[in-house]
C-alpha cells in the first residue's frame, strides 16, 4: 500500500496494469508457416446454385529453400488446388478451411477466375466478397473461362511457379484486356453496367500444359451474353485504349510481300455528340508504329512509301474495330465500351433524360471511326535488306 | 524502510567527514609539532617522504612530498641545495623571506593550513616547512608518468585532427588552449569527491555563452557530494536533466575540436581528470548523431553520409520489430515471390518470429560485448567470426532462419554507424521493446512505440534546450544543418538556443567562386 | 495561468493541421462522394470556408480575451452560471467527440489491420500515449506534433505519387453536371470537421507572438484546404464512381497500389499517416479537455485530471456507438449539427454579445468623459 501512494510510483503501478493487456496480446498473430498462401482462387457455380470454389495455394517448401540444405527435400508439386461448395463465396471458404492445417491467407491472391456457370448466372454479388473481406487485394486480375475454374488453376506452367502468376503476367502484357476488381466494380456500377473480362484457356504444348489469353467475354450487366475471339478481341482494346503489345501485318497494294508494324503507343479519345436528337459517337485514335520487317522491296525511308502505309494500317484498324462494333454492338448490345460514361461526361442533363432508353439507343448508335495512324522509324534498316540498291523498287 | 536506513547512512558518512577536520587546522609555529601532525595524517603512506633538514646550517626545516609525483632532480637543484649552502649574510632575514629569495622555483605558493599543504602534496607539489613559522610553501614541481597524446579509439575520423585527449587534466586545458588562444577562453576549476579530490575543468567562451548557463553548470557540480569521480560519467548523472530517461543529455568526447567546435557555439565543456572523456553541455539528439568528420569533408559528400547515418539510426532502431510485424501480422505488405521464400526457409524453425528475433538479438549483443572487453587483437575478429559462425550453423541445424540472420547483421552494422556510442547503445536497447510491441500489436505497436519515443525526446531538455531542437521547436534557418551538412560558408549563424549572444559566427557572402574580368 | 509552456505560431499550425486531416483523410472521399459524386473535390472548398470562418470568430473572440480560453471568456461575457452551462456543455461535447475520435481510430484499425485484437486495447494504447503527451504539456504536444507533421505530409506525398500512374483523369468530369447544389450538400459533412478549428481558442492564449497567430491560423487551413483537395481528387481519379462504395478509400487506394511489382501494398504508410494524425489530433482534444476541465473547476494544475479524463474518454468511445454502422450513421446525422452548435452557433453569440457589451460601456464611458 505504500508503494501505492508515493507519487512517483503512481507511473509503475498504471505501467503493471497496462503490461497484463500485452501479455495477452498476441490475438492477430500468424506465423507464415501456419498460413496457406493463395494465389488464385476460382469460382464456378454448381447445379444446384452453390457456390464452389477453388483455391490455389503456393507450396513453399516445393518452391523456395534451395539455400536450406536442412529443408531442401522438395515436397511434391509447388502448388495444390482444392475446390468445396458452399451458399456463398465466403461459405465454401471456410468449408476449404477445415480441409487444410493452415489458415487459408487471401493477401497475395492475384487471380480470380470466373467459370462460365457463374457468368451465365451474373456475377455481381459475389464480387463484393473480394472489396469487403479485409485480405483479398482490388489489384487482383478477373479472367473469364469457358469451363470449370479449376481447370485453370490446375495448370502446372513450365516457366512460372503457378499458373496464377502466368495468368497475371499475361494480363500485365496486354495481349488480351487486363481487368482488375477495381476495373470490374468500376465498370459494373458505371452507367451501362456492361462488363467484358479477358477469356482463359488451357493452351497443350508439346512441353506441358500452359495458359492463353484468347478471346473475351461479354457480360450485359453483369450476365454473360457472348465470346468474341482474338481478333475480335483486338478492336475491343482499341476501343477502349488498352492496345499495348500490337502487331499489324498489311500486304501492300503494290509489293510482294508482307510488312508488320510494331505498336509504340496509341490513345483513344471518344468524342460523343448530340446533334438535332441523334446521338453519334466518334472515336478518334491515333498509333504510332515501328517498322518490325518488310518483306517487300519498298525502300522504308521514302515518305511518299510510308505515307501511303500509314493510310492502310488506318484502314485497316477502322476494319478491326468495325468488326468488332458489329459483334458486340449490333449482335450483343452489350456496351462495354464505356459510351454511356462518356455521354454522361459531356451531356450529363441530356443524359439523365435518355438514361433509361439507352439500351434501346446503343445498338442504333452511330458510330465514325477516325483513325490516324504514324510511322514514326523505319527500325534498323532503312531499304530492304539483301537488295542491290538499283532494284529497289521506286516509286 | 528504505529511506531510514539511507538516513542512518547519511550520518555515518558525516561522522567520517569529521574525523579528517583535523586537516583543517592552521599550521603550528613549531616544526616538530608540525612535522608530528603530518606524520600522523601520513600514517601508514609508504611513499609519502617527509625529509628533515636546515637552512643555512641554522632552521631546521622538513621537505615533504610524494614519491613519483614531484620532480626530484629539480627539487635537488633548486630547492635543497640552494636553502642548505643559504649563506650568513641571509641570516638577517626572517626565514619566510629567506626561502622565497632563494628557491628558484616560478610556481610557488603559501599553505597556512594543513589542509592547503596536503592538497599540493597530493598534487604533486613538495612543501617546505620551517622552525618558527606558520606559513608553508608549496613548489610547483609535479611530474608524474602521464600518457601521451594518441588519436582517440572510440571517435576515430580519417580526415581531421588526430589528437585526444588524455587522462591528465593540464594536458587537455593545455591542447584547449592551444586551439582557442583568445583570452576570451575562460576555465573555471573546482574539485569534487571528498577522497578523490578530482579537479574539474569548466570551459566556456565569454561573450558567447549565456551566462545563466555557466551558473547552472555551477550550481550543478556543486551540488554533487560524492566519495569519488573517477570518470566523467559520474559528474554526467548528477548533473543531467532527466536521470530517467535512456538518452543521454550530454556529449562525450575525447577529441578537443568537437570541444572546441562546441565552445565556439556557445556552448559549456566540462574537462575531468582522470579521463579522457570531457563533457559538452547543453546537447540535442542531432548534434549526438553528427561525426566531426562532417565539417572537415566536402559538404554535399557529408550531407549523403549524413542521409545514411539518419536511415540506419532508423533500421538499427526498427528492422528486427518490421520484420516480426511483417512476418507475422502484415504478410500481405511483403511481395509474394519474397514471402514464398521467406515461408520456406521458416518450415523448418521451431521458433516463431518473435522468439526467433530475440534469441539472435540477444546473442549479437552479447558477441558484440565480449568482442569489446577481449584483446584488440582477438576481440573484434572473434566477435565477427563468432556471428558468422553461429549464424550459419543456427541456419544449417534449422533453428533459425537465413533472412533472420540477414536482420540481425544489417541491425548490426545499422548501429554501428552511429557516430556517438553513448546514443548508438541506447537505441540498439530501444529495440528490444521495439521487438516486444511488434511482437504483441504488430506495425500498430511499433507506430506506438515511436511515438512514445518522440513524445519522449520532446519532453527531454538538455540543461534548458529543448533535446529535440532545431527541429521542435523548429527553426528553419538551423534545419538547413540537420537535412544537410550545410556549407561553411553558408553558416553564418550560431544555433539561437546557445549562441544568442553573438548571433553571427562570420561575415556572410563568402561563397568563394572564379576570379572574374580577365577572358 | 494554468499553462506555464508557450508555443511558437508555427507550431500552433503545425497542431492544427492534422487536427482536421487526420480523420477527414480517410473518410473524407467517401461522405463527399455520397452527395457530390464528380464533384467532391469543390465540396472540400465550400467546407474550408467554414474553417476560415471559424478561426475568425475564435480570433475576434481571442482578441477580446488575449489571456483566456473559450471556457474563460464564456463566463465573462455571460455571466457566471450561464458561462459554467456553456462551459459545461462544451467540456461534455468535447468528450464526446475526441471518445468518437479515439472510437473512429480504434475501428480504422481493428476493421483493417488487427481483426481480432480487441478494441478496448487498441483505444486503450492510443488513450495512453496520448495521456503521457498531453500531461508534457502544451509544449510536449506541439514539439511532437512538429516532429510528425512533416512526416505525415512525407508519406501523403509518397502514396500521392505513387498512385498517379493508375489515374483516369477521365473520372473528373462532368464538372458541376448536377449544378452546385450536390457538391454543397457533400460539404456539410467536411464542414464541420473544418469547424473544429475552433480549438485554437485553447491554443492562442499561450502563443510566443500573438500578432502572428491569425496569419498562421489562416495559413493552416489553407494547407488542409489543399491537402484534403488532393485527396478528393485522387480518390476520385481512381474509383471514379465507385468511390464511396468504400469505407476508407484512401486505404484501399493505397491497397491499389503497385510499382514494379515489389512497391506493393504500402497500407502500412496509410496506416503511419492514420496512427501520427489520430494521435496528434486526439492528444489537442485531450488538452483541450484537460485544460478546460480544470480552468472549469478552477484547479490549479491540470496534470493530475490527466489520467482520470483519460479513462473517461476510453469509456465515452466504447459507450459512444455499439457498431462502426451506429458510429457513422450519428457522426453523419446528428453529430453535424452538435459541431455546429457548440463550435459555430455559440462562439457566434458569445462574440455578438461581446462586442455588444464593448459597445455599450464604450458609450457610456464615452458619455461619461462628455459629461466631465
Amino acid at each position: 500500500m505504500k508503494l501505492l501512494r508515493k507519487t512517483g510510483n503512481r507511473k509503475h503501478v498504471l505501467l503493471l496494469c497496462l503490461i497484463p493487456i500485452f501479455l495477452s496480446g498476441c490475438w492477430d498473430r500468424a506465423e507464415v508457416n501456419d498460413l496457406a498462401i493463395v494465389s488464385g482462387m476460382g469460382i464456378n457455380k454448381t447445379d444446384e446454385g452453390d457456390i464452389k470454389l477453388s483455391v490455389q495455394i503456393i507450396n513453399p517448401k516445393a518452391i523456395g529453400g534451395q539455400g536450406n540444405s536442412g529443408g531442401g527435400q522438395s515436397g511434391g508439386n509447388p502448388v495444390t488446388v482444392e475446390t468445396a461448395v458452399g451458399k456463398t463465396i465466403f461459405d465454401a471458404r471456410s468449408k476449404l478451411q477445415e480441409q487444410f492445417s493452415r489458415k487459408l491467407f487471401e493477401g497475395h491472391n492475384r487471380v480470380v477466375i470466373i467459370g462460365k456457370s457463374l457468368a451465365e448466372a451474373g456475377i455481381r454479388k459475389h464480387i463484393d466478397f473480394f472489396a469487403r473481406f479485409p485480405n483479398p487485394r482490388l489489384r487482383a486480375n478477373v479472367f473469364f473461362t469457358d469451363g470449370k475454374a479449376s481447370k485453370i488453376l490446375k495448370v502446372i506452367p513450365n516457366l512460372e511457379v503457378d499458373s496464377a502468376e502466368v495468368a497475371r503476367e499475361l494480363a500485365q502484357l496486354q495481349i488480351g484486356m487486363n481487368v482488375t476488381i477495381k476495373d470490374l466494380l468500376q465498370q459494373m456500377a458505371s452507367e451501362s453496367g456492361d462488363v467484358a473480362l479477358p477469356r482463359i484457356s488451357v493452351n497443350k504444348g508439346k512441353l506441358g500444359e500452359g495458359l492463353r489469353v484468347n478471346g473475351t467475354a461479354i457480360f450485359k450487366k453483369d450476365q454473360l451474353v457472348g465470346q468474341i475471339d482474338d481478333k475480335v478481341t483486338r478492336g475491343l482494346l482499341w476501343l477502349i485504349d488498352q492496345i499495348q503489345l500490337s502487331t499489324v501485318t498489311i500486304k501492300p497494294k503494290d509489293a510482294k510481300g508482307y510488312i508488320s508494324f510494331k505498336l509504340l503507343r496509341s490513345s483513344t479519345e471518344l468524342k460523343p455528340k448530340i446533334k438535332n436528337g441523334t446521338w453519334t459517337m466518334t472515336v478518334n485514335i491515333t498509333t504510332e508504329d515501328d517498322v518490325a520487317e518488310n518483306e517487300t522491296k519498298l525502300d522504308m525511308m521514302d515518305p511518299k512509301v510510308t505515307k501511303k502505309l500509314e493510310k492502310q494500317l488506318e484502314k485497316r484498324i477502322d476494319k478491326r474495330i468495325e468488326m468488332t462494333l458489329d459483334k458486340v454492338q449490333k449482335g450483343m448490345e452489350a456496351d462495354v465500351f464505356n459510351f454511356a460514361e462518356a455521354f454522361h461526361r459531356t451531356y450529363p442533363n441530356q443524359w439523365k433524360k435518355a438514361k433509361n432508353k439507352w439500351e434501346e439507343k446503343f445498338p442504333e448508335l452511330e458510330i465514325n471511326i477516325q483513325s490516324t495512324a504514324k510511322i514514326r522509324r523505319p527500325g534498323r534498316s532503312t531499304g530492304p535488306q539483301g537488295v542491290p540498291p538499283d532494284k529497289e523498287e521506286q516509286k | 524502510m528504505w529511506r531510514k536506513w539511507r538516513k542512518k547512512e547519511k550520518k555515518n558518512k558525516q561522522s567520517t567527514l569529521k574525523q579528517s577536520n583535523q586537516e583543517q587546522e592552521p599550521l603550528y609555529n613549531n616544526i616538530t609539532d608540525n612535522e608530528n601532525q603530518l606524520r600522523s595524517i601520513y600514517e601508514n603512506c609508504s611513499d609519502v617522504i617527509v625529509h628533515p633538514f636546515t637552512i643555512g646550517g641554522k632552521h631546521q626545516a622538513i621537505l615533504l612530498y610524494i614519491d613519483g609525483l614531484s620532480n626530484t632532480e629539480e627539487i635537488d637543484d633548486s630547492v635543497l641545495s640552494p636553502l642548505m649552502k643559504a649563506t650568513d649574510s641571509d641570516q638577517e632575514q626572517q626565514v619566510d623571506t629567506l626561502i622565497k629569495n632563494t628557491v628558484a622555483v616560478a610556481d610557488t605558493n603559501e599553505a597556512t593550513t594543513f589542509s592547503d599543504c596536503v592538497q599540493a602534496v597530493s598534487a604533486g607539489k613538495p612543501v617546505v616547512l620551517a622552525d618558527n613559522s606558520s606559513t608553508g610553501f608549496s613548489l610547483g614541481l609535479s611530474k608524474w608518468e602521464k600518457r601521451s597524446v594518441e588519436s582517440p579509439d572510440a571517435e576515430k575520423v580519417i580526415r581531421g585532427p588526430r589528437e585526444g585527449f588524455v587522462e591528465t587534466l593540464t594536458v587537455n586545458t593545455s591542447m584547449l588552449r592551444r586551439k582557442i588562444r583568445s583570452p576570451k577562453l575562460k576555465m573555471q576549476s573546482m574539485e569534487i569527491g571528498h577522497y578523490t579530490k578530482t579537479s574539474v575543468s569548466i570551459a566556456y567562451v565569454e561573450g558567447l555563452v549565456d551566462k545563466t548557463l555557466i551558473e547552472e553548470v555551477t550550481n550543478r557540480l556543486n551540488r554533487i557530494d560524492v566519495d569519488g569521480v573517477l570518470e566523467s560519467g559520474v559528474i554526467e548523472e548528477f548533473i543531467e536533466d532527466d536521470p530517467s530517461s535512456p538518452f543521454p543529455q550530454t556529449l562525450a568526447t575525447e577529441r578537443p575540436d568537437t570541444v572546441t567546435a562546441n565552445l565556439l557555439e556557445g556552448r559549456v565543456s566540462i574537462l575531468v581528470d582522470g579521463t579522457p572523456f570531457s563533457l559538452v553541455v547543453p546537447t540535442t539528439l542531432y548534434s549526438l548523431l553528427q561525426s566531426n568528420e562532417d565539417y572537415y569533408r566536402r559538404y554535399i559528400m557529408a550531407t549523403a553520409t549524413r542521409w545514411l547515418r539518419y536511415l540506419f539510426l532508423v533500421m538499427s532502431l526498427l528492422f528486427p520489430a518490421l520484420y516480426v510485424a511483417v512476418l507475422t501480422y502484415h504478410q500481405e505488405m511483403i511481395p509474394t515471390s519474397l514471402l514464398i521464400s521467406m515461408a520456406a526457409s521458416r518450415e523448418q524453425v521451431p521458433f516463431p518470429a518473435l522468439v526467433e528475433v530475440l534469441i539472435m538479438e540477444i546473442t549479437f549483443e552479447a558477441l558484440r560485448e565480449a568482442g569489446v572487453r577481449l584483446p584488440k587483437q582477438v576481440g573484434s575478429a572473434v566477435s565477427i567470426v563468432g556471428a558468422l559462425v553461429i549464424g550459419e550453423a543456427a541456419v544449417s541445424a534449422g533453428i533459425v532462419s537465413a533472412p533472420m540472420v540477414i536482420v540481425v547483421a544489417i541491425t548490426g552494422i545499422a548501429s554501428f554507424t552511429i557516430p556517438r556510442y553513448s546514443v548508438a547503445f541506447t537505441i540498439r536497447m530501444l529495440r528490444f521493446p521495439m521487438i516486444f510491441l511488434s511482437g504483441t500489436l504488430g506495425l500498430l505497436g511499433i507506430m506506438l512505440g515511436i511515438i512514445i519515443i518522440i513524445v519522449h525526446l520532446a519532453t527531454l531538455r538538455s540543461f534548458g534546450v529543448p533535446y529535440l531542437s532545431p527541429m521542435a521547436p523548429m527553426h528553419f534557418s538551423e534545419i538547413k544543418d540537420v537535412l544537410v551538412r550545410s556549407p561553411w560558408w553558408k553558416l553564418n549563424k550560431r544555433p539561437r538556443l546557445t549562441g544568442k549572444y553573438d548571433k553571427y559566427r562570420q561575415s556572410s557572402g563568402q561563397k568563394p567562386g572564379p576570379i572574374r574580368g580577365k577572358e | 495561468m494554468i499553462e506555464k509552456g508557450r508555443i511558437s505560431a508555427l507550431q500552433m499550425a503545425v497542431l492544427l493541421y492534422p487536427t482536421v486531416v487526420a480523420t477527414a483523410i480517410l473518410v473524407l472521399p467517401a461522405t463527399t462522394g455520397e452527395f457530390a459524386k464528380q464533384d467532391m473535390w469543390l465540396s472540400t472548398i465550400w467546407a474550408s470556408l467554414f474553417g476560415y470562418f471559424s478561426v475568425f470568430i475564435a480570433y475576434r473572440l481571442h482578441s477580446y480575451f488575449p489571456q483566456q480560453t473559450m471556457l474563460q471568456y464564456s463566463e465573462t461575457i455571460a455571466g457566471t452560471v450561464p458561462g459554467k452551462l456553456i462551459g459545461f456543455g462544451l467540456l461534455f461535447f468535447l468528450i464526446h467527440t475526441n471518445g468518437m475520435n479515439l472510437r473512429d481510430y480504434g475501428e480504422f484499425v481493428t476493421g483493417n489491420f488487427l481483426q481480432q485484437t480487441p478494441l478496448i486495447v487498441t483505444v486503450a494504447s492510443m488513450a495512453f500515449v496520448c495521456a503521457i503527451t498531453v500531461r508534457g504539456g502544451l509544449e510536449v504536444v506541439a514539439r511532437s506534433s512538429q516532429i510528425f507533421v512533416p512526416v505525415f505530409i512525407v508519406l501523403f506525398l509518397f502514396i500521392v505519387v505513387l498512385l498517379i500512374p493508375s489515374l483516369n483523369p477521365q473520372n473528373v468530369s462532368p464538372i458541376m453536371g448536377k449544378g452546385v447544389a450536390p457538391s454543397i450538400k457533400g460539404a456539410f459533412i467536411p464542414a464541420q470537421w473544418f469547424n473544429e478549428l475552433f480549438l485554437i481558442s485553447f491554443l492562442l492564449p499561450y502563443l510566443h507572438h500573438k500578432e502572428k497567430g491569425l496569419k498562421w491560423a489562416m495559413l493552416s487551413t489553407a494547407l488542409i484546404m489543399i491537402t484534403l483537395i488532393i485527396t478528393n481528387v485522387f480518390a476520385l481519379l481512381l474509383f471514379g464512381n465507385i468511390t464511396s462504395s468504400f469505407t476508407y478509400p484512401v486505404m484501399d487506394a493505397a491497397r491499389y497500389i503497385s510499382v514494379a511489382d515489389f512497391l506493393q501494398h504500402v497500407e502500412a504508410v496509410v496506416m503511419a499517416i492514420w496512427v501520427t494524425g489520430m494521435f496528434i489530433k486526439i492528444s489537442v482534444f485531450f488538452y483541450a479537455i484537460v485544460v478546460g476541465m480544470a480552468q472549469w473547476l478552477q484547479l490549479s494544475d491540470y496534470r493530475p485530471i490527466v489520467f482520470p479524463m483519460g479513462f473517461l474518454v476510453i469509456i465515452v468511445s466504447m459507450w459512444s456507438a455499439p457498431s462502426l454502422q451506429k458510429l457513422s450513421h450519428f457522426s453523419s446525422t446528428t453529430w453535424p449539427f452538435y459541431v455546429l452548435f457548440f463550435l459555430t452557433i455559440i462562439p457566434i453569440l458569445l462574440l455578438l454579445t461581446a462586442m455588444a457589451r464593448k459597445k455599450i460601456s464604450l458609450q457610456s464611458s464615452n458619455v461619461e468623459r462628455r459629461k466631465s
